[in-house]
């Protein structure tokens, strides 16, 4: 198709010319298909969570070169976020950016406001961090727009049973979902794990995934500075709490052990983990310095994840896997690129190098966009949350297990009880945090051992 | 406080002028990291040493680069010269300490990951007033990234990469305040003067690139990926990977026609505008006329293609893995004012956003 029909192409045209995407919105079942309104194929954004990754999430849904594409609200709980953010994006998107003062919001209720601005087919991108992902994704739903969904989007078991039910809800509504676990839009991996799945590696029965890099964003925090509210520090440093992020865990590792996953084509059935922390000093994070988590699959193939933020060692960043056939590099350092390639034996020599990804790889970042927004133009089915939550629930499997110090069944994760930020429908700026800190300022930190229930006491 | 330093600091006191003026300035520069032959009066005392960088086990070697005249640029006739790289012209350069290798991730970490104050931390050790003014460029500078920036090619005695000008700048200012002597990145003229070491050719040990695997590593040679520092032969006045390995950061902007206006003397194209800005030497990631002696090139905003989060970092040049840098210090240390106005001059301010 070119350009030109691109992007003149109606909703209607699209069912016209295509009988198969006709006949898949029929099997949709009673609602209509919530798309852009036939005489205007300009797909409207609003951006709720204005911080780094939200503002590029902002960027690359902006830059997709489908059709008319503009974002016109944005959100966040602070103004010099959002004043960071608008002049970043105005500057470099100017056509594109629609956002006078007034679809400019701010503080917990933000979300609404700038999703009130959209209708329905448009899309929202949640990018605060994920404690708030199943609030803002209810609201969205009952409004009918399509939704851009960081990753993680659960940290702990009570939200990961909303957000299985809310995927469904979405799916129902026809509602197209992306969830920002984008190097499953990677073009290199995408070719090796049809590879893998096709057999050429044999059985899979080891994987390992390493994310070893030194401090990583704001996974280590000092105390909250003068004045500022522990709740403010919480969100703004959020790498740091288990009810905000999942942690180091969660938002750092959830990356490779999905690669895993996607490589051995299932999800784990158990994890047990270790980890400690070392140097300290003044931080008051929730965090370990190193995780070694074991996952099992239900044929008993491991997949070995292994997580270290400490300066000074040896880092890697990459995904393995190991067959009876043979091995692979999955990713080979960092998210792009991820030069996938398989081995004839297990130790990655270069002249066994049976296959390598041919091509340059684009930006798995852009990618993701490129897909989620093809979806909602040419109404495909497009639901990535159910994936999202499994990968964000056997993350935090990981986590337990190494926070707690105790063997965790996927089952167990799932059902578990606690539920690290319960209110977070009531939060009001000044009010209280979802953590609290002790006379000394010290928040609860995981006692392996010492609590084996709860990653925390509450 | 250890005795000795606080009695010179004391002497210092009596000799400098009197009461808030002189407490002020000490404030500012606290007397350097006691280190052997590191201090010298003119040219002719300039020896080697071996920069420390405290609560580390790390050193910086430094050599010895005389005061001299140079033909910078190249001649047309050179085998696969840019149009960037004439005219050819005349430059005189007072004398400065070069480090004989790239900087490493061993030195780089110390400040970009705080692990000094780790070690402090841990040992129970206490900040010197040297640490209390370094803390200013070191403490949230850079902030921490979000991958591997050694992107699996190995830490330990590799060189530093990805930094931008700006985060190889604010290195420099931390390691001036944690030793107390002036450490910059070199200026283009420097850079290029040390890398010829006399020499006139289009690579310091000849014209013809055939024997550059005994000297550098490039794409033929490099397997892909950075190489330990220091593993080839050095140059003739004792520099190591001044070709290839990794393009080393200066402190000039790139103007293609920046030499027919260039000063006779220490010649600077202080920076008014990010991009471009030039990086020397060429990489394991380049073919060898990149590698020459006179070859430049500029820095550009795809160098951070891959940066997820915006605004872009100005600590990180995610899709540079080929850039680092070395550092040096000139024998006279100019004064205040001579860094404000040259030295350490560069617009627009880099303000960091994440923070």
């Amino acid at each position: 198709m070119s350009e030109k029909t691109k992007t003149t192409s109606t909703r209607r045209d699209f069912l016209v010319k295509s009988g198969t995407i006709a006949a898949a919105t029929t099997l949709v079942g009673t609602s209509a298909p919530r798309v852009h309104a036939a005489e205007d194929n300009t797909i409207q954004i609003a951006l709720v969570g204005c911080g780094g990754r939200g503002t590029g999430a902002a960027v690359n849904a902006l830059s997709v070169q489908n059709g008319p594409i503009k974002l016109v609200a944005m959100a966040d709980v602070f103004e010099d976020r959002l004043a960071i953010s608008y002049r970043s994006l105005s500057t470099q998107l100017t056509n594109k950016v629609d956002v006078p003062d007034e679809r400019k919001f701010i503080g917990f209720d933000a979300y609404k406001q700038a999703i009130d601005c959209l209708k329905p087919g448009d899309v929202v991108i949640f990018t605060t961090p994920c404690a708030f992902r199943w609030l803002h994704f209810t609201y969205a739903i009952e409004k009918g727009v399509n939704v851009f969904m960081e990753k993680p989007v659960t940290a702990d078991g009570p939200t990961s049973r909303k957000m299985f039910e809310l995927a469904k809800k979405a799916e129902e509504k026809n509602l197209k979902v992306g969830v920002g676990l984008m190097v499953r839009h990677c073009k290199a991996r995408q070719a090796l794990a049809q590879k893998i799945h096709d057999g050429e590696l044999g059985d899979v029965l080891t994987l390992r995934a390493y994310r070893m890099a030194g401090p990583t964003g704001s996974a280590s925090t000092g105390p909250a500075p003068k004045g500022m509210s522990d709740l403010e520090w919480q969100i703004r440093r959020f790498h740091a709490f288990l009810w905000a992020s999942g942690g180091a865990v969660s938002d750092f590792l959830i990356h490779n052990i999905d690669e895993g996953c996607w490589a051995k084509g299932e999800w784990p059935v158990q994890a047990i983990a270790s980890g400690g922390r070392h140097y300290r000093g003044t931080t008051v994070d929730q965090n370990f310095d190193t995780y070694s988590i074991e996952f099992t699959f239900g044929d008993g193939a491991k997949l070995l994840v292994n997580g270290r933020t400490i300066p000074g060692c040896k880092t890697d960043f990459a995904t393995y896997v190991h067959g009876t056939k043979g091995s692979a590099i999955f990713s080979t350092a960092g998210h792009v690129p991820a030069r996938s390639r398989i081995f004839k034996g297990q130790n990655f020599n270069k002249d066994e190098q049976i296959w390598a990804y041919p091509e340059r790889e684009p930006n798995p970042y852009q990618e993701e966009w490129i897909d989620l927004i093809r979806a909602i133009r040419q109404d495909e089915t497009y639901n990535e949350v159910e994936r999202g939550v499994k990968s964000s629930l056997v993350t935090s499997m990981g986590r337990m297990a190494a926070h707690t110090g105790q063997l965790i069944t996927y089952d167990q994760m799932l059902n578990c009880d606690h539920e690290f930020a319960p209110d977070i429908d009531k939060l009001v700026l000044g009010g209280p945090a979802p953590l609290l800190s002790d006379d000394e300022g010290r928040y609860p930190i995981p006692l392996p051992g010492l609590n084996p229930e709860h990653e925390y006491e509450v | 406080m250890h005795p000795a330093r606080l009695k010179m600091r004391t002497i210092s006191l009596c000799l400098a002028l009197c009461g808030l003026l002189a407490s002020t300035a000490i404030a500012e520069h606290p007397a350097p990291l006691p280190v052997p032959d590191s201090t010298a009066g003119t040219e002719a005392e300039m020896k080697p040493y071996a920069e420390l960088i405290e609560h580390s086990r790390e050193k910086i070697p430094m050599v010895p680069i005389p005061g001299g005249t140079f033909l910078m640029g190249s001649l047309r006739r050179e085998k696969g010269r840019g149009k960037d790289e004439g005219p050819q012209h005349e430059v005189t350069l007072s004398p400065f300490w070069m480090a004989s290798h790239e900087i490493t991730w061993n030195s780089y970490e110390i400040w970009m990951s705080d692990t000094d104050i780790l070690r402090r931390e841990a040992l129970g050790i206490k900040a010197t007033q040297r640490d209390a003014v370094a803390s200013e460029f070191q403490l949230s500078k850079p902030t921490p990234p979000y991958t591997d920036m050694t992107f699996g090619m190995g830490k330990r005695g590799y060189p530093a990469i990805c930094m931008t000008q700006h985060a190889a700048r604010t290195f420099c200012q931390w390691l001036t305040a944690k030793t107390g002597r002036y450490y910059r990145l070199p200026t283009e003229a420097e850079w290029e003067y040390a890398c010829r070491a006399g020499t006139t050719t289009a690579y310091h040990f000849g014209d013809k690139p055939a024997p550059l695997g005994e000297y550098a590593w490039f794409l033929d040679n490099s397997e892909e990926k950075y190489q330990k520092v220091g593993q080839k032969k050095p140059n003739p006045w004792g520099l190591y990977d001044m070709h290839g390995n990794v393009s080393e950061w200066v402190l000039d902007q790139h103007l293609a026609s920046a030499y027919g206006d260039h000063a006779a003397k220490n010649p600077l194209l202080i920076p008014t505008t990010l991009y471009p800005r030039v990086v020397r030497g060429g990489s394991w990631d380049d073919e060898p006329d990149r590698l020459r002696s006179a070859a430049r090139r500029g820095s550009g905003e795809e160098w951070k293609e891959q940066d997820p989060q915006d605004p872009v970092s100005i600590w990180y040049h995610t899709d540079a893995l080929w850039v680092g840098f070395r550092i040096v210090r000139p024998l006279v240390e100019p004064t205040d004012g001579e860094k404000a106005e040259k030295w350490g001059k560069t617009a627009p301010p880099q303000i960091d956003e994440e923070k």
